[in-house]
């Protein structure tokens, strides 16, 4: 019998030795950091987290870049400046002519039309299809026209395949004026006895659309068939024009002070024709049976090769050589990029660590040279020890960001009950009784700054942000009295939402609600994805928020709190906030501007309070001594091409 | 033999069902949204095309549609990994459990047998007493507590062993070496108790009458029996192995199969989910069947009794 237990164990052996095969190792980079989540995506249309831009923006390059001293745009792969017109509405973007793709050939304006065209299209685009939208000519008509379009041929879809609609899917047919077919087909449908407004009686079209006897077959066809013949014709209406003579001309919707700091971000990234072989869609067709523009998702890894695709073709000063999955990515220099030859730094390794306190003690192992991150239970102690400069290799950033806290500012709780935060004197009172120097300094001792405004101080030139609110206990009891609820008495229990992440500065903040206004605060912690549905339902009464400014202007911040902008989590709307945004909108004179925006702002943390500032970020970064061309910066823009090792 | 591999695969097939179908009532009644990821709202009319499009919008059809895939080992996209599909995941992940398991059962093997074997023959003396104490550490010390000081001591302090990863052979001891613990201690247990009750049986007293060395008759003839027991608890041990090491895989940085399984449930991404959960019992529902076959090809008894 032994004898067998031998084999059994010979067995699991040669198993074990195959397994490792499988893994292999390659010499160390010349640069190695951490990202500490993996990357979520390298389609510049998709991403929205700071690691994936970090990657894409080494590999890709856009019209412009941003120098990592001063966060100022600088030219990349068009020359710079652009010829700007005297309105300031049209941008002509001159492509340089040794600007190359990772495989030799030229980067062409055409390749730009792609990148964005992709960064609009539903399907491929998510968070920051709007920094196109909002300010090229025709393309946020061009987003809703593809939207409501596709949710009509996804309920067209399923009443075809037989499956039954529901409410929302059926309110999608209304909006398709161009679909006449399905129009007299709904006229049909209709109950002339019975008036129907299709925008808003969901429940009984979907009723009767789910009994029709209708032949959803051919009004599909015929709706799939009007959409794609319309495609291109109307994405020619959005102002982003290729012409042959390598210029991209772009036409603004309104001036945009800040539009060359916007075409640096990888939303505006160019994208090689390559791509379009791995378009998924019906035969024949641009896009899917829901109308959706999709691409197998494999075109950015490096070594995919399929329907003659080369695997991943890029035109920045860095190519992807290879991409293991929650492993490692390793960039080498682009030997076609015109500035290949001055760069030093010519492999960089991104190693992934999910334990942040792994990836530190990586990092005094010297495996690992760079640490953009340490988000630890310590973090306290790494500010310690960065700002008594025990740890000269320790820096703190200040981020463009803020934490803060969202009032609903509703007339009612989604229970029905009657909200004390309607009124802008509750959310004054509550704003005023807060000590955030105590949170800032004694919570959380991180070394974050206080903030008292939404846009953090000194971080955007040319603009000062207003005072806002200090903390003063005696205001905040005078003004809870006024609002009717003297000493807290008639207050409802005040219901605070927030992650597991905030527990510390909730119970604190919370404490200062029941000391100082004798408020009773229940908190209701709940895991991130609870959380973001009952935000997005409004399901609290106060909720722990965060903003990380896309672009280097006040608008980033501002924006979010205008009547009914989907970031707009408070629910806040105020006319005078929103004519003041749109008035600096259609200003152009800087000082002018920046003083529209200050008002704005004042109205946001002076006066109104639909939201209540707690503190700027930093975030603790680590940078061995010998590495040279890291600059700490606010928004965490670290070029791999600036870097000298020097070991 | 082939009645028994039958029998056990049909019954296996029937739990692997029904862990999926439990699996998928609790995906679809989550609340929430995987395609929503990061802070920012979703346009309604995408997230219902994307519903759409991956079936999700109807549950009869998911469950099924996924069914089908997962046959062919395609379980479609992960919403939290753009760029790669939950097979290639899954394709990445299992063969560093697969292997990061196997060595740490082989090594609970090695250790824990002798260590129970020398307790047994030395009862009550202090090897007794300090191969109690393992077995009582290895039980109840976490796992994470054993690797971060293993962590700290081999790779911060004394520089032998990376501070994490995987890639290379010296990427393994260290996980391997936690991570088999508690199985050691385990299979120490269970070799004691088994060899105490084999040395004792009249075999054992007629092999030493017969003049048979004690060691001799320890290793060979008493470990023979009292081994069946811990072949028996190495199938589920392997199993568990392989698919348990979340917590070891997050200590190392080991990019394993468990800290998907975990994500995937945090993020909704119910392909990942629904896909590792499927990988898991089928894991679990060969190695033991594979024990079981084993059982019966070490000891012919037991196939007659089955």
């Amino acid at each position: 019998m032994f004898s067998k237990v031998l084999l059994v164990c010979a067995a699991g052996l040669s198993l074990l030795a195959g397994a490792y095969a499988l893994t292999s190792s390659e010499p160390r980079a010349d640069f190695s950091y951490v990202n500490s989540y993996g990357i979520h995506t390298l389609d510049p249309a998709r991403m929205s987290w700071t690691n994936d831009f970090r990657i894409a923006l080494n590999i890709w390059e856009g019209l412009t870049s941003w120098d990592p001293r001063t966060m100022e745009p600088i030219g990349a792969a068009a020359e710079f400046p652009p010829e700007v017109s005297a309105d300031g509405l049209t941008y002509t973007f001159t492509i340089r002519s040794d600007a190359r793709w990772s495989n030799g050939d030229p980067v062409t304006p055409r390749d730009f039309v792609r990148g964005w065209r992709r960064g609009l299209e539903p399907g491929t685009a998510t968070d920051y299809t709007f920094l196109i939208a909002d300010n090229v000519v025709g393309a946020a008509d061009y987003v809703s026209w593809r939207r409501d379009a596709v949710a009509a041929l996804t309920t067209l879809s399923r009443l075809r395949d037989g499956w039954d609609v529901d409410a929302d899917q059926a309110r999608a047919l209304s909006k398709q004026p161009y679909l006449g077919e399905v129009q007299t087909a709904f006229d049909e449908v209709r109950d002339p006895s019975e008036p129907l407004d299709p925008s808003t009686d969901g429940e009984p079209l979907a009723r009767r659309l789910n009994d029709a006897d209708l032949d959803f077959e051919r009004l599909y066809a015929n709706a799939y068939a009007a959409h794609v013949a319309a495609l291109d014709r109307k994405f020619a209406e959005v102002g982003i024009e290729a012409s042959g003579d390598g210029t991209l001309t772009v036409r603004l919707a309104n001036p945009c002070p800040f539009f060359l700091d916007l075409t640096g971000f990888p939303v505006f990234l160019p994208c090689h024709q390559s791509v379009d072989l791995l378009r998924l869609s019906a035969a024949g067709s641009p896009i899917t049976e829901e109308g959706l523009v999709v691409y197998d998702p494999q075109w950015t890894k490096p070594d995919y090769r399929r329907e003659g695709y080369p695997g991943l073709v890029t035109n920045g000063p860095y190519r992807l050589a290879s991409w293991t999955f929650k492993r490692r990515a390793r960039l080498t220099v682009n030997p076609h990029h015109r500035l290949a030859s001055d760069i030093t730094c010519r492999t960089v390794d991104m190693l992934v660590y999910e334990n942040i306190s792994a990836s530190i003690m990586a990092y005094e192992a010297g495996d690992v040279e760079f640490l953009p991150g340490m988000n630890v239970p310590y973090e306290h102690e790494i500010a310690r020890l960065a700002q008594t400069g025990e740890r000269p290799d320790f820096h703190l950033c200040t981020v463009l960001a803020t934490y803060f806290f969202n009032f609903n500012c509703a007339d009612q709780t989604v229970q029905g009950r009657p909200n004390p935060f309607v009124d802008a004197r509750v959310r004054r009172a509550f704003a005023l009784a807060v000590d955030r120097e105590a949170v800032v300094n004694n919570v959380l001792m991180r070394g974050d700054r206080v903030a008292t405004s939404f846009v953090p101080p000194d971080s955007i030139p040319g603009y000062d942000p207003p005072d806002g609110l200090r903390h003063d206990d005696d205001e905040a009891r005078r003004l809870i009295a006024d609002a009717g609820f003297p000493n807290g008495t008639g207050l409802p229990a005040i219901e605070l939402l927030y992650t597991p992440n905030d527990e510390r500065v909730c119970q604190a903040v919370a404490r200062m609600w029941e000391d100082t206004l004798g408020a009773r605060v229940e908190l209701r912690c709940k895991e991130s994805k609870t959380f973001a549905e009952d935000k997005a339902n409004r399901a609290y009464m106060i909720a722990r928020a965060n903003w990380y400014a896309d672009y280097g202007d006040p608008t980033t911040f501002l924006d979010c709190l205008t009547t009914g902008n989907g970031n707009n989590d408070s629910g806040y709307a105020n006319p005078a906030y929103d004519d003041l945004l749109t008035e600096a909108r259609l200003t152009r004179d800087p000082a002018a501007r920046a003083g529209l925006l200050r008002r704005a702002e004042a109205i946001l943390v002076e006066q109104d309070l639909p939201i209540l500032p707690m503190l700027h970020y930093v975030s603790p970064i680590a940078i061995k001594p010998y590495v040279k061309g890291v600059y700490p910066n606010p928004r965490l823009w670290f070029p791999f091409r600036f870097i000298e090792v020097t070991r | 033999m082939t009645r028994l591999i039958f029998r056990r695969l049909a019954l296996g097939l029937v739990t692997i069902a029904c862990v999926y179908t439990l699996t998928f009532v609790m995906v679809i009644t989550i609340p929430g949204n995987p395609f929503q990821q990061g802070d920012r709202t979703m346009a309604p009319e995408v997230e219902q095309a994307l519903h759409a499009r991956y079936d999700m919008d109807n549950n009869w059809l998911y469950f099924w549609q996924f069914l089908k895939g997962a046959a062919h080992f395609d379980f479609g996209p992960t919403y939290t990994y753009n760029d790669w599909t939950c097979a290639q995941v899954i394709g990445s992940a299992l063969p560093v459990s697969v292997m990061l398991g196997l060595l740490a059962i082989l090594i609970a093997v090695a250790i824990g047998v002798p260590i129970g074997v020398l307790s047994a023959t030395r009862q009550n003396t202090w090897i007794d007493v300090s191969g109690l104490l393992f077995v009582l550490m290895g039980v109840s010390v976490p796992v994470f507590v054993t690797g971060s000081v293993l962590l700290t001591t081999f790779a911060v302090w004394l520089h032998v062993a990376p501070v994490g990863g995987w890639g290379t052979l010296a990427h393994l001891p260290l996980p391997a070496f936690t991570l088999a613990l508690p199985f050691a201690a385990y299979i120490a247990r269970l070799t004691r108790t088994g060899m105490l009750d084999a040395l004792s049986a009249d075999f054992v007293r007629t092999a030493l009458a017969k003049g048979v060395s004690s060691r001799r008759v320890a290793w060979r003839h008493a470990l023979k029996v009292a081994f069946l027991p811990v072949l028996s608890y190495l199938g589920p041990a392997t199993a568990q192995a392989m698919t348990g090491s979340f917590v070891v895989e997050k200590v190392f940085g080991v990019p394993g199969l468990g800290q998907h399984f975990v994500n995937a449930a945090l993020n909704l991404d119910s392909g990942l989910l629904l896909g590792s959960v499927l990988v898991f019992s089928a894991i679990l529902v060969a190695l033991n069947l594979l024990v079981d076959v084993l059982y019966a090809w070490l000891d012919p008894r037991i196939s007659e009794a089955v």
